[in-house]
This record gives C-alpha cells, sequence and structure tokens, in this order.
C-alpha cells in the first residue's frame, strides 16, 4: 500500500492536531475534570519504611471518623495481586517506602487525608537491602518468601558463535557503564476514577496507554467478565511509557467504590508521583566488544545487572528488550547477553522514556567511541562502516525491510558540519553522534497484537473514525484522521475521532510498542478500505461500472478514466444510505502484524515488520571549572519511513531531544534508605525553557513497505540516540570518557580531575 | 470558619462561601466549574494552574481564594469563546505547541500576560516569562515559536 | 498537595498586624507572598493556627531614600515590581540581579523581598511531605538529635537558599524589624544566624518592615552570580555577592559572601583579605579563590556533595573577582 512520496494530498502536509483547539482553551477533559454524583475522596496508606513486618493495622479511628465512607486492608483484597509478586494491599509484609498498605475513601480530600492519617500501622523494621550489590551477595536473604535469592529474573541470549567471533577479532574492549534511576514525570499526575457502586459494573476514568491491558487485567482479577469493565481513557497528560497498565491505585479505587457503593476518585501528590509511576531503575553494564583491525565490529557481550525494586512489574520485558535489540544497530556476527533483574528494597521501577533501550544504547554507542578512537577511525565512518542497511537481517532474526540509518548518519553529519568540527573545536567545545533503532509496532506483550478501526460516514460526507488506540500526546488521532482522510479521498476536517471507551470504541492494544502509527495506521486504512467497498458498490450502479475500478479522490467519485463523470462524495454517501435497501456505511478494519511471535523462551525472532532508524550529533559546551554541560545543538536525523504529518514527527523529534537530554545531564532520582530524596519537580532537575538546545530536524523517508503509506514509528525511536550523541559529545569536549548517566557537573569535574591526575 | 467571598472571575462576579485554607485553584475548579486550569504539582514548580490576577501571570495553587477578594482574574475560560480563539491560542494549534494539552492552559495563559506586558518580547523575554512552567512533551521548542511568532501578529 | 486548616486574618494597619502577632507568638505566622510558606504549609511542616496577611499593608510598600544615605525598600515590595525598579537597578545592580535570579517570574510576580530576605531554610530530608519526612529518624528540626545531612552534628544544618541574603550581607545593608513597641535596625550580617532551625533573628512575633541598602556601597563595584542546574526555577547551588572600593589607593573594603551553601550567608574574611593586601590581580584573585575553599567551615552534602560546594566557591569567588575588576566572567553553565 506504499505508493510514491508526493502522491498523496493529506499525507506528508503539516496538521494541527485535531484536538488543540480544545486543549488550548482548556475545554479539553481529563480526568480531575470528571465530577460524579456521590463522588468520593480515595487516599492511599503507605508503607513509612523500605522492608519490614507489619504487626498490626488499627482502622477504627480512621472508620468512626465523620465523612469516612470506606477503609480497607489486604483482609478486604480477597488476596488480589497487582502483578506476579505484590499483594495488592500488603499482607504482613512491606517491601518498600510507599507500598501500599490500606486505603480510604470519604466524602472530601481533607477528610480522606485526615482518616488515612489516623490509620495506625505498626511495624517491625527489617533490614532493607537498598543496592544491587547488598541484594546479590551470598549471604543476603531472599527479599521474597517465595524466592530463595533476589535475583527476580535471569535472562541468557546467545547468536551466532560469540566465541569464535571475538578470536577472530584484533582489538577487544570492555568496559562498565552504569545509569541512575530516573523518573518519567508527566504533567498530569496518577489519577484514577472508578464506579464499582454494583457488583457486575466496573467503570475506571483514567490516563492509560493501553485500554486494552488495563481492561482484560481488571476483569479478569477482580473475577468479572471482560465486558462487565469499561475503561473511559479521556486526554491523557503524557506517558513517556510510565502508563502502560493497571497499577495498584486503579484496583484500590475500585474496591473503595465497591465498599462504599460510591465512586471514588484518587488523585496522587507530587511526591507519591514517585512512589507511583516508580522511574527507571539502575542499569549496570559490563560490556565487552570485539573488531577488526579495519574498524568492522565482530561481537558484542553484555552482561546487564537491573535494580528491579521491590516487584517486578513488567520488568522482565525489558530485560529481554536490551539482550535482543543489542546487536540490531550495527552488523555483527555474534553476541552474547546475560541480563539479570535484582530484587531491591527500592521503589519498584518500570519503563522510562526510550522503551528501557536508552542505557542500553548509551553504553553501546560509548564503547564504540572509545574503540573508533583507539583504532583512529573517525567516529561518523566508524558508524557509517557497520551500519544496517536494508535487507539486512539481525543475529535476532530482525528483518529490515527498510533502513535509513547510513541515510541519517549522513545527513546528520552533513548538516552538523561533522567534517569541519570533529576535532577542531576549540577547548572544551564537544561534538558527538548517537546513533537508535526501535522496532514498529512490535508485538508487545501479546502474540495477539490487534488493532481494529471502524469509519462510519454520515450524510454529509463526514466520516467518524473510532479507534481504542490513546493519544497521550503524540498525535495518533491526528495521524489516524489524516491516514481515513488520504485513504477516503476527503479532507481531514471532514473526519472526527471517537476515542477513549472500551464500550464503544473497538479493541486495540494501545499506545505500547511504538505501535500506533504503524498497527493501528494499517488497521485504518482497512476500515476506509471497506468503507470505499461499500460506496463503490453505489458508484458502480450508478455509473454501471465494476466497483473495483471506482476512483475516490478530492471529495469525487468517478470510473477510473472518466472523472468528468464525477459526482461527489457526499452524494455518494447519501446514495448509500439512502438506497433502497438502507445500505449503513461502517467501514471495519483490523491488524495484526504477521511478525514474529514474541516467543520468551527462543529470542530468534523478527517480532516487528518495521524498525525505525537514527543518527543525532550533539555538540555541547562544557565549563571546566564548574562541570557544567550546555547542549548547544542538536543535529536529529530519523528514518520515520513517512512522515504522515509532519508537524506531528517535528514536535516527537523535539520532545525526545528534549527529554533525553534530560536524561543525560539533568535527571536523577537520587537515592537514599530506599526513599528518593528529590521526589519534586524543583529537585528532580527537568531540564526548562532556558536549557533548550537549538535543533535541527532531517526527516528521513524509506517509505516502508509494510507501514501505512510507508510510515514507521517516531514515537521513542529518536530518544535511543540522544543520550550517547551528548555523553560523545562530552567526552570529545573534555577527553575523558564518560561511562555513567546523568552527567551531572560533579561527574564531569571528577572526570576532568582524574584525567589531569 | 467559612468567609463569604465576592471573586471576579472572566468578569463574571460570584459569591462563594470558603474556609480560609482554600486555594484559588480549589476554588475556581470545585465551586465555579472553571475547570480549564489544572491542577499540577501543587506547589509552584509546573506554572499548570496559571491564571492572571491583575495583569500578572501567578499560580493559583499558591494562592488564597480570600486574598483574590477585589482583583480582576483572569482563566483560560476568559481569553476566547470556541468560535473565536485567542492569537495565542491559534499560534499555539498551527505551530505544534499543543501535545498532551495538560500543560496547555497554564502556558497560554503565561504567554497572554507575558505579550500583554511586552508585546514583541525577545528571545531571552521568552524563556524567562516560561521558565515555570514545564511541558514534557514538547520540550518547549515549539512553545517558544509560537509565542514567538504569535508576538509578530 | 492540600493546606491544612488554619485561621485567617487581615490587619489593616501595621500597628494591627504588630498587635496580632504579639498575641498570637509563635501559633502564627505571617502570610505575604506565600510562595514558600504555603509550599511548607503544604507539606506540613509548618502548621500555624493563624496566617496573619500583611500583603497590603501599605505601611510595608514604600520605597524611599532616607537623609543617613540609605535607600529603604519595604518588605512588601513585590519582586517583579523590585526587578523592574531602574532606579534601584541604577543605585544597586548587584541586588536587582539577585532578585532577578529568584525562582521564576510567576513566583517573582506573586512574591515579596520580605519573604526571600526570610527565607527558610531546605533540607531534602526535613522539607518533604509527612509521609518522607517521618520515615527517618527524627532530626534536630523535627524534635530529634541527629542531622541526616552531617551524620553526628549537634545542630541543623538546612540550607539558606535566599538569593537576596548574600547580596545583603555584601553591601552592609540593615534590616527594618518591628514588633509591638520596639522598633529595630539590624544589620543583615547580624540578623542571619548559623542555625538550620533558626536561621535569622526574628522573633515570632516580629515583623520585617524594610530593607535598607547604603547608597554608597551600592555604586561601587558590585557582583552577584548564582550557579545552579537550571537556569530559571532553581535554587543555587552555590551564589556570591561581592563588592570592593577600587580607588587610586588599592582596593578596600572587599566583601565576598557566598550563598546557598550553608545555614547563613558566608563571609570569606580571609580571602578578602588576599585581596586587600595584593589588589585584584590575577594571582591574587587565583589565591583568593584557593584560600575561599579552606576558609569554608564544615559543610554539607544537601543538594550536591560538599566538595563539589567548596569547588564551586572557589570558582565563584574568582569569578566575581574578575567582575569586580572589570572583566566579564567567564560563561557559567546556568548563570543568573
Amino acid at each position: 500500500m506504499a505508493k510514491k512520496a508526493g502522491h498523496y494530498t493529506v499525507v506528508g502536509t503539516r496538521q494541527p492536531r485535531l484536538d488543540g483547539a480544545l486543549k488550548a482553551s482548556g475545554r479539553a477533559e481529563f480526568t480531575d475534570d470528571v465530577v460524579l454524583p456521590g463522588m468520593l475522596r480515595g487516599k492511599i496508606v503507605r508503607s513509612p519504611i523500605p522492608s519490614g513486618k507489619i504487626l498490626n493495622i488499627d482502622t477504627s479511628k480512621a472508620e468512626r471518623l465523620p465523612g469516612v465512607r470506606a477503609v480497607i486492608t489486604y483482609k478486604d483484597t480477597n488476596g488480589l495481586m497487582s502483578g506476579s509478586d505484590k499483594f495488592l494491599l500488603c499482607e504482613n509484609m512491606v517491601h518498600f517506602f510507599g507500598d501500599e498498605v490500606a486505603a480510604v475513601a470519604a466524602v472530601d480530600e481533607d477528610t480522606a487525608l485526615e482518616a488515612a492519617e489516623l490509620i495506625a500501622v505498626d511495624y517491625e523494621p527489617l533490614p532493607p537491602l537498598l543496592s544491587m550489590e547488598e541484594a546479590m551477595a551470598a549471604q543476603a536473604p531472599a527479599l521474597h518468601d517465595f524466592m530463595t535469592d533476589n535475583i527476580a529474573d535471569e535472562v541468557t541470549m546467545s547468536f551466532g558463535d560469540p566465541d569464535q567471533a571475538f578470536a577472530e577479532s584484533d582489538y577487544i574492549r570492555e568496559d562498565e557503564f552504569s545509569v541512575q534511576p530516573t523518573h518519567s514525570a508527566f504533567s498530569e499526575h496518577h489519577i484514577v476514577l472508578a464506579d464499582f457502586s454494583l457488583p457486575d459494573r466496573l467503570t475506571v476514568w483514567t490516563p492509560i496507554q493501553s485500554s486494552a491491558i488495563i481492561k482484560s487485567s481488571m476483569a479478569s482479577n477482580l473475577g468479572l467478565t471482560d465486558s462487565s469493565v469499561r475503561i473511559v481513557n479521556l486526554h491523557t497528560g503524557g506517558a513517556f511509557c510510565g502508563r502502560g497498565g493497571d497499577k495498584p491505585h486503579h484496583y484500590i479505587a475500585a474496591l473503595l467504590s465497591r465498599k462504599a457503593g460510591r465512586p471514588v476518585k484518587i488523585m496522587c501528590t507530587a511526591d507519591e508521583e514517585f512512589l507511583v509511576y516508580r522511574g527507571g531503575g539502575k542499569y549496570k553494564f559490563k560490556l565487552r566488544t570485539g573488531v577488526k583491525k579495519d574498524g568492522t565490529l565482530m561481537v558484542m557481550d553484555a552482561d546487564l545487572v537491573h535494580d528491579c525494586g521491590a516487584y517486578m512489574e513488567t520488568q522482565f520485558i525489558l530485560l529481554r528488550f536490551v539482550g535482543s535489540n543489542m546487536q540490531a544497530l550495527y552488523k555483527m556476527n555474534a553476541s552474547r547477553y546475560l541480563g539479570k533483574l535484582i530484587y531491591t528494597n527500592n521503589p519498584p521501577y518500570f519503563f522510562h522514556h526510550g522503551a528501557g533501550l536508552v542505557a542500553m544504547r548509551f553504553a553501546i554507542d560509548s564503547q564504540l567511541n572509545l574503540i573508533a578512537g583507539e583504532l583512529g577511525i573517525d567516529p561518523v565512518d566508524f558508524r557509517f562502516k557497520n551500519a544496517v542497511e536494508k535487507g539486512y537481517i539481525t543475529p535476532a532474526k530482525f528483518t529490515y525491510a527498510s533502513c535509513g540509518l547510513k541515510e541519517c548518519i549522513t545527513k546528520a553529519a552533513r548538516k552538523a558540519g561533522w567534517k569541519k568540527k570533529y576535532g577542531k573545536l576549540p577547548a572544551y567545545r564537544g561534538i558527538g553522534i548517537g546513533c537508535g533503532m526501535l522496532r514498529s509496532g512490535g508485538k508487545g506483550m501479546y502474540d495477539h497484537d490487534n488493532s481494529s478501526v471502524f469509519i462510519k460516514l454520515e450524510e454529509a460526507g463526514k466520516a467518524a473514525l473510532f479507534t481504542g488506540l490513546p493519544d497521550m500526546g503524540q498525535g495518533s488521532h491526528t495521524t489516524m484522521a489524516i491516514i481515513a482522510a488520504e485513504t477516503l479521498g476527503i479532507r481531514i476536517e471532514d473526519i472526527k475521532v471517537v476515542a477513549g471507551d472500551t464500550d464503544v470504541t473497538p479493541y486495540d492494544v494501545g499506545a505500547i510498542s511504538q505501535r500506533g502509527t504503524f498497527t493501528t495506521g494499517n488497521a485504518t486504512i482497512n476500515a476506509a478500505l471497506d468503507a470505499k467497498r461499500q460506496l463503490a458498490k453505489t458508484a458502480a450502479e450508478k455509473f454501471g461500472v465494476k466497483p473495483a475500478v471506482i476512483i475516490f479522490q478530492d471529495r469525487k467519485v468517478y470510473p477510473k478514466g472518466s472523472p468528468e463523470k464525477a459526482v461527489s462524495f457526499e452524494d455518494i454517501v447519501y446514495a448509500t444510505l439512502h438506497s433502497d435497501e438502507g445500505r449503513y456505511v461502517m467501514g471495519r478494519g483490523f491488524y495484526n502484524p504477521p511478525s514474529g511471535q514474541s516467543d520468551m523462551s527462543k529470542y530468534e525472532a523478527n517480532t516487528a515488520l518495521a524498525y525505525s532508524f537514527g543518527a543525532q550529533i550533539a555538540e555541547v559546551e562544557v565549563d571546566p571549572e564548574t562541570g557544567m554541560v550546555k547542549l548547544l545543538r542538536m543535529t536529529v536525523a530519523h528514518d520515520v519511513g513517512r512522515a504522515i504529518n509532519v508537524l506531528g514527527v517535528e514536535g516527537q523529534l523535539d520532545g525526545q531531544v528534549f527529554s533525553g537530554m534530560g536524561q543525560t545531564l539533568f535527571e536523577e532520582c537520587v537515592m537514599e534508605g530506599g526513599q528518593v530524596l528529590n521526589p519534586s519537580l524543583l529537585d528532580y532537575k527537568l531540564p526548562r525553557p532556558f536549557e533548550v538546545p537549538e535543533i535541527e530536524r532531517i526527516i528521513v523517508e524509506t517509505s516502508d513497505p509494510y507501514g501505512p503509506f510507508g510510515a514507521k514509528e517516531v514515537g521513542q525511536g529518536p530518544i535511543q540516540c540522544t543520550s550517547q550523541a551528548i555523553a560523545n559529545a562530552v567526552s570529545n569536549a573534555i577527553g575523558v570518557p564518560i561511562k555513567e548517566l546523568p552527567i551531572t557537573p560533579e561527574r564531569v569535574l571528577k572526570a576532568i580531575r582524574e584525567k589531569a591526575g | 470558619m467559612k468567609q463569604i467571598l465576592s471573586l471576579t472571575v472572566n468578569n463574571d462576579t460570584y459569591e462563594v462561601a470558603v474556609s480560609p485554607w482554600r486555594t484559588l485553584l480549589d476554588v475556581l475548579r470545585d465551586d465555579l466549574g472553571l475547570m480549564g486550569t489544572k491542577r499540577g504539582c501543587g506547589s509552584g514548580t509546573c506554572g499548570v494552574c496559571t491564571v492572571i490576577i491583575d495583569g500578572r501571570a501567578i499560580l493559583s495553587c499558591l494562592t488564597l481564594a480570600l486574598e483574590c477578594a477585589g482583583k480582576s482574574i483572569t482563566t483560560i475560560e476568559g481569553i476566547s469563546s470556541p468560535e473565536s480563539l485567542h492569537p495565542i491560542q491559534k499560534s499555539f494549534i498551527e505551530n505544534g505547541a499543543v501535545q498532551c494539552g495538560f500543560c496547555t492552559p497554564g502556558i497560554v495563559m503565561t504567554s497572554k500576560a507575558l505579550l500583554d506586558e511586552k508585546p514583541q518580547p525577545n528571545d531571552d523575554e521568552i524563556k524567562e516569562a516560561l521558565a515555570g512552567t514545564f511541558c514534557r512533551c514538547t520540550g518547549h521548542i515549539k512553545i517558544m515559536e509560537a509565542v514567538k511568532k504569535a508576538s509578530k501578529q | 498537595m492540600r493546606l491544612p486548616r488554619f485561621e485567617y486574618v487581615r490587619p489593616q494597619a501595621l500597628e494591627e498586624a504588630l498587635s496580632v502577632l504579639a498575641q498570637s507568638g509563635s501559633r502564627a505566622k505571617i502570610l505575604a507572598g506565600g510562595t514558600d510558606l504555603l509550599v511548607n504549609m503544604k507539606q506540613r511542616t509548618v502548621c500555624p493556627e493563624v496566617l496573619v496577611s500583611i500583603k497590603t499593608l501599605s505601611e510595608l510598600l514604600m520605597v524611599s531614600s532616607d537623609a543617613q544615605g540609605f535607600t529603604a525598600i519595604g518588605s512588601g515590595a513585590n519582586l517583579t515590581d523590585l526587578a523592574a525598579n531602574a532606579g534601584i537597578a541604577e543605585k544597586f545592580p548587584a541586588f536587582i540581579q539577585a532578585v532577578r535570579a529568584i525562582a521564576s517570574k510567576h513566583i517573582r510576580n506573586m512574591a515579596c523581598i520580605g519573604g526571600n530576605v526570610c527565607l527558610d531554610t531546605r533540607c531534602w530530608y526535613y522539607n518533604q511531605s509527612k509521609l518522607w519526612r517521618d520515615a527517618r529518624e527524627r532530626c534536630h528540626r523535627t524534635g530529634g538529635s541527629v542531622c541526616h545531612a552531617i551524620k553526628g552534628a549537634a545542630r541543623c544544618h538546612a540550607i539558606n537558599s535566599s538569593d537576596t541574603a548574600p547580596v545583603l550581607v555584601a553591601l552592609d545593608a540593615k534590616i527594618s524589624v518591628m514588633k509591638k513597641g520596639e522598633n529595630r535596625l539590624i544589620p543583615a550580617r547580624q540578623f542571619y544566624c548559623d542555625d538550620g532551625i533558626r536561621n535569622t533573628i526574628l522573633e515570632p512575633s516580629a515583623i520585617v518592615t524594610a530593607i535598607h541598602l547604603p547608597d554608597g556601597n551600592g555604586a561601587g563595584r558590585s557582583a552577584f552570580i548564582k550557579l545552579s542546574m537550571r537556569r530559571g526555577i532553581d535554587f543555587a547551588l552555590c551564589s556570591i555577592a561581592a563588592r570592593a572600593n577600587i580607588n587610586g589607593a588599592g582596593v578596600t573594603d572587599v566583601r565576598l559572601v557566598l550563598g546557598s551553601i550553608a545555614s547563613m550567608p558566608i563571609v570569606l574574611e580571609k580571602a578578602a583579605q588576599v585581596i586587600m593586601e595584593a589588589g585584584l590581580t590575577q594571582s591574587a584573585i587565583e589565591k583568593a579563590g584557593e584560600v575561599a575553599r579552606t576558609e569554608l567551615g564544615i559543610i554539607t552534602n544537601l543538594f550536591t556533595s560538599a566538595g563539589y560546594k567548596r569547588q564551586l566557591a572557589g570558582v565563584l569567588v574568582k569569578q566575581a573577582l574578575n567582575e569586580l575588576k572589570g572583566k566579564t566572567a567567564k560563561r557559567g553553565g546556568a548563570k543568573a
């Protein structure tokens, strides 16, 4: 279905987002804006210690407080689990500072807060395991009683013959890299409104990346049928990988509502955000890489230990992503990977912006820079030489039907003036390149990775597009409207998107694994084609031709080759709806990428049909006395397959460069005693307007044969390049390798000092 | 002890009974139903709750409702009608400065206060005005472009 | 985050406010801009029974010059108004630079100078929600006897992050403090205390009514530099206010005052002495930077390590002295 560029009327234009006016005028509805009759406010009581036994919970005072309508503890949860290893409300053990212990619902927030403080919990503190080293020590007690040690998960992957490849290498380098915990910090806090007043009907309003996941999880965990649960996902204030599916607060609100017989809203406070979302955990990489003298990459061996925190959540997926993606960017013969996920008494970690792969890309690309340096090869040439290409199959069997990596490298280098600058900048100025890739429309948690779309046509020739794909800000609803408009031969303003209510919208696995544009986009094309087929029947009857020759273009319908016979799209829709049979026009489309299954025991699989690629070049200035780094300029080239909406693509590039810069230079959850010491936007140093770099955007279009109009993801691919570009630039500026993120001023100074001896 | 308060919001006058500890943000959202002003960090660091009082961008989460008696308060609902958006809003939409939209009302109000005061701000003045806001989605880049473009109209 | 319950009073005149405060004692807190106090109240570090709103008291809004050669700025002066006050900026450029470096424009639109001068100290073991704070052993500030910032310390080492405090000390400003029946003018240096819990001498029943900047000191060479991770909405990692008189005879009256690294602004006597002895030569400036690092006493690892603070102190001393010398300082990171 990929056509040549330039043949489109809507695809490839700059379209302001459809909900822009609603959002810019404050009329867009977010979960906190929903107020239901009789609605209560909920508050969660959390563990004040990172590890310990619960000796007693006394809720009597809270229950007696006027205005309190429900109090719940473990006893009210029927042993309900949240994930594979966590009781929704702790039974007799707490495992992290912030662990959910009890909850209250009251008539207003002040009363709920007061009631929560009246719940008296006696704890017997236990010595916490606060670092991976402590947790892995031979004598360390197992954090969970169902375990014998603290290795939450372990995975080994080996592709090709790594030993042979190392033996054939001329040069082998080994380094260690680490990345500190980070946080997504989206502006809309975690929030849920649950109405479980009746036992067989649960409605949950919440910002989420996947209504499908939360719906099926909540149904099965609460013993409900799928159809008893309705998820309403209104506008969502950012997600960045942090709002994948169900979390404890969703269940807590539901149980409180069940007990009180009234709807309950829980909104997390700013500091609770650092307990509920939980950030990306600490990574430690040991990386060994072999190359030939001429710079040909041979083999890579990576050991990862990753702090999982107290509970597993979905980190096991991350652990596997790292192993199957590490050899996917540069050609190599073989690779080996050993990944370990370690339970500690830190807050349970999760994905952070970049699908959990940013740390790995930072480590690999930083080491490659060091290798290039030792071999005397220009870092750009080194990457170009080893870059994967169209048609390449990686050791893990990723198969590249389209690939613009080399084009990205070349164009970014040219635009950034690499040749003029590399090695020629004044002291303490540096330039660095980073590359990245990411699968597009990957198989997520389900083999059945389906998106479905309905397109309903109305008399005036307008269309309503029904999708279950959430738009957390990335603009996917506008993207779907563009795809539908292009396919139907109408304008974007003829389309309205209906989304966010599982009682109304069709099944969609959601905005995870970069599947929006790719998977739901293909489903949208299919739905539009289905609608066209229904209209073509009417047109064919009218023109006395076969339906297959009917053309839809510019809101006109005509037989192929006879544009002079054209009638308006509106008339054909009208005629169909008003046909003798009353043929209602409802296009139905679905798509499940026929890519490899995400088999957890065998890692060789082409788990997506398309992959995006990118290269970024950072230019920095370092103050050698304070260690402060300023990112001056970022040149961003990304192979998006096809830019469906150029304005939207630019927004994604900008946002990821900025977020990536934050992760690289500013952001760190400072941990002590299992607590984040900086749980606020004041102390967790997200960059702000003054820190914005100059940005040069280069959109590379390779027209992927499987993508809708050739499009691939741009949702988390660009951020795969950012950290290492900046780190390599800093390293270039100060002449010292950078091996830890974030690159705080203190770490920079330390590096400069160590170099000076 | 609730006090009866007369609040002038978007040129409408409301009489509300409020406890001293309630913030302007609480009253706007919970009593007056003006939900366009969003609830963010609650401690003055994100700018999501920005409204304009007597021409200046202020944080409604750190303003006691009682202290607003007799002042002219403008919220996002007061700067335009659905049929005719403010030039800043149009510029935000056209230039891709809106993504998830949660921070947008606060940033629009911040930008309006800036352009009302300085119709042609330079880059540094734009950054200074927006420094107390926070947009993870756009990285502020297109927001600053949108403010700049709106200032030229 | 919710505010705790309190009683709100709004006196119509300063005298009335002083009476209310005299009656309420430590049960009351003064509410002016509220940008710091209300955050602390939301975190329950402060739970006053009474808030005395002084925002509208006209006595606190005056800006005037007096016969003794001081410019008096009422404590209620709004920070945005002050930042735009060309007359004061001309007389006291370092002071206005500090005002402009405070937090964000939103905060400056709301806050007043008195609040920044009296800004409470911060510590990330203390300035947290109740859940966070209660998770730790009680510290000096929460009624215990340990300090989480400096293990074994006998007192609270929370940090004074006021941007204007070091400038007031460097300029030898005076602070006008009133309580019922008493009006005192206190040199800024004596106003601040080296104690994280009680970082000014201000009693609960007293109000800072004005700051008095000596006209003679502002016009001399002065500088203010703030280093922070972000430019905008950030406290300093370290700041410096500096002043010197440079005349034919050499350099006299050198003041170097560091902010944001201890419980009070730190006056660097020895580093200043180096310059007064040798003048603003390049080698003396280098030496002053070195001396500054060693001159600092025990400092904390709060927000950033003690070693890094020491480094920044040395760097800022050099940058400030270079600025006094007339050179533009080297570009820093997020320098305000």
